[in-house]
């Protein structure tokens, strides 16, 4: 058995809502001047901002005190404030203006109370509370949506990470080409070192050439991927050539005191496959006859 | 100081002409390794005759180079090293391992190209004309 003790505020939402409802667009309006203002269309956030208004009055009519007021993940509007905050995660917003817009509402409600409290300080010390206590709350759950989705977004950009394809490319009998592109993390390096070990077996390869010009950062850990790669090759008897390392990476490699002297280095990819071709007993030659 | 670093060809030659203080022997190692890799050098001749003494970290730095060069694609040769400074390095369990040694800078220059003419990029057309013989 509850007392209802929120007479003021159940009174400001029935009479004033629309009036209630404008301050809080308006405050959000402000709040997002920043933003371009395609990223978000008005008419909509207008017709959400009342169904939520609705909501929020709901619970403030049935509200059991600070405290005693339990908000399942079921609620009505934590499916509602997850789902916006969901959509604006995706549409890139920051977790400051999604968590704005519920935060908006709190100030014009104060401010609401306050000039219709001014005469009895204990009411509106409980009606403060209490908006206090439910707008907090509906910040959280707006904070923890945007978070979720956040880290579900990265969670599929690292899948698709590993499953960008790192493909082996023959490129004459028994020469291979390992072309590595973009960051190498510890599954994308034991994915392709799979493929190319898998390869060199099916092709019988007697050289490898591994080009890393499109590899942008040459840290620790990435050296120490390519040396696995690079042994794990040599094992299986074939000779590996590297190409298109940068001065940077030159520079950690040594660093880390990793001299590959049974690799072939050499700079671009093109001296690098005439070393293969060599290497096979082959070479590319001028036919006098050219067509072209 | 900053050291020259004169192109034949697609051949560096560099020759440290006194000691450098370790700041200066980190920059030569810099500025050599862009140039090695903006002209995609094929070899790389140091000539080290000038040095009397080569302390540890100069022995390293001269070390590291040779491996970073040889990572970028280019053929090292070290030349000239006094016959005390190859004591020392001895002494101090340092070859040096990235390059190989020759007595002069002739030698340097002949015994670079021999293994140049063994590379197999010696057979694209370019490198055969950017050479000196």
């Amino acid at each position: 058995m509850s007392i209802h003790h929120l007479v003021a505020l159940d009174r400001l939402l029935s009479r004033e809502r629309t009036q209630i409802h404008e301050n809080w667009v308006s405050e959000i309006l402000t709040s997002w001047s920043t933003l371009h203002p395609n990223t978000f269309d008005v008419v909509e956030m207008r017709q959400h901002t009342s169904h939520l208004l609705e909501e929020i009055a709901k619970i403030f009519s049935a509200y059991p005190g600070v405290g005693l007021w339990e908000f399942g993940q079921t609620h009505p509007l934590v499916r509602i404030m997850s789902e916006f905050s969901a959509s604006r995660a995706i549409a890139g917003f920051t977790p400051t203006e999604t968590a704005q817009y519920v935060m908006c509402l709190k100030s014009v409600l104060i401010l609401a109370l306050i000039r219709e409290l001014i005469e009895s300080p204990t009411e509106m010390e409980l009606n403060l509370a209490a908006v206090e206590d439910v707008i907090g709350r509906l910040t959280l759950v707006t904070f923890s949506a945007f978070v979720e989705t956040r880290e579900r977004i990265i969670l599929q950009q690292s899948a698709s990470l590993v499953e960008l394809s790192t493909p082996v490319i023959r490129l004459w009998d028994q020469v291979l080409l390992l072309p590595l592109v973009g960051v190498i993390d510890t599954a994308r390096a034991r994915k392709f070192t799979g493929n190319l070990l898998e390869a060199i077996t099916r092709y019988e390869a007697s050289v490898t050439v591994i080009d890393v010009t499109g590899v942008p950062v040459f840290d620790i850990a990435v050296a120490r991927h390519l040396m696995r790669t690079v042994d794990a090759a040599q094992l299986l008897g074939t000779r590996v050539v590297m190409t298109g390392l940068n001065p940077e990476g030159a520079l950690t490699l040594t660093k880390l005191g990793i001299t590959l002297p049974q690799v072939i280095t050499r700079a671009t990819l093109r001296s690098g496959v005439a070393e293969a071709l060599a290497l096979i007993g082959r070479r590319i030659v001028t036919v006098a006859s050219s067509p072209s | 100081m900053r050291i020259a670093i004169p192109r034949l060809g697609r051949i560096l030659l560099v020759a440290i002409q006194q000691d450098l203080s370790d700041d200066e022997a980190l920059e030569f190692q810099s500025n050599l390794l862009s140039t090695i890799a903006e002209i995609e050098a094929l070899g790389v001749v140091v000539d080290i005759s000038a040095l009397d003494v080569v302390d540890s970290f100069m022995a390293r730095v001269i070390n590291d180079t040779a491996s970073m060069a040889r990572l970028l694609g280019a053929e090292v040769i070290v030349c000239g090293i006094q016959p005390f400074v190859a004591l020392t390095l001895v002494e101090m369990g340092r070859g040096l391992l990235g390059a190989d040694c020759t007595f002069n800078l002739e030698q340097g220059l002949k015994s670079l190209q021999r293994r140049i003419a063994s590379r197999g990029d010696y057979t694209l057309a370019e490198e055969t004309n950017e050479l000196i013989i």
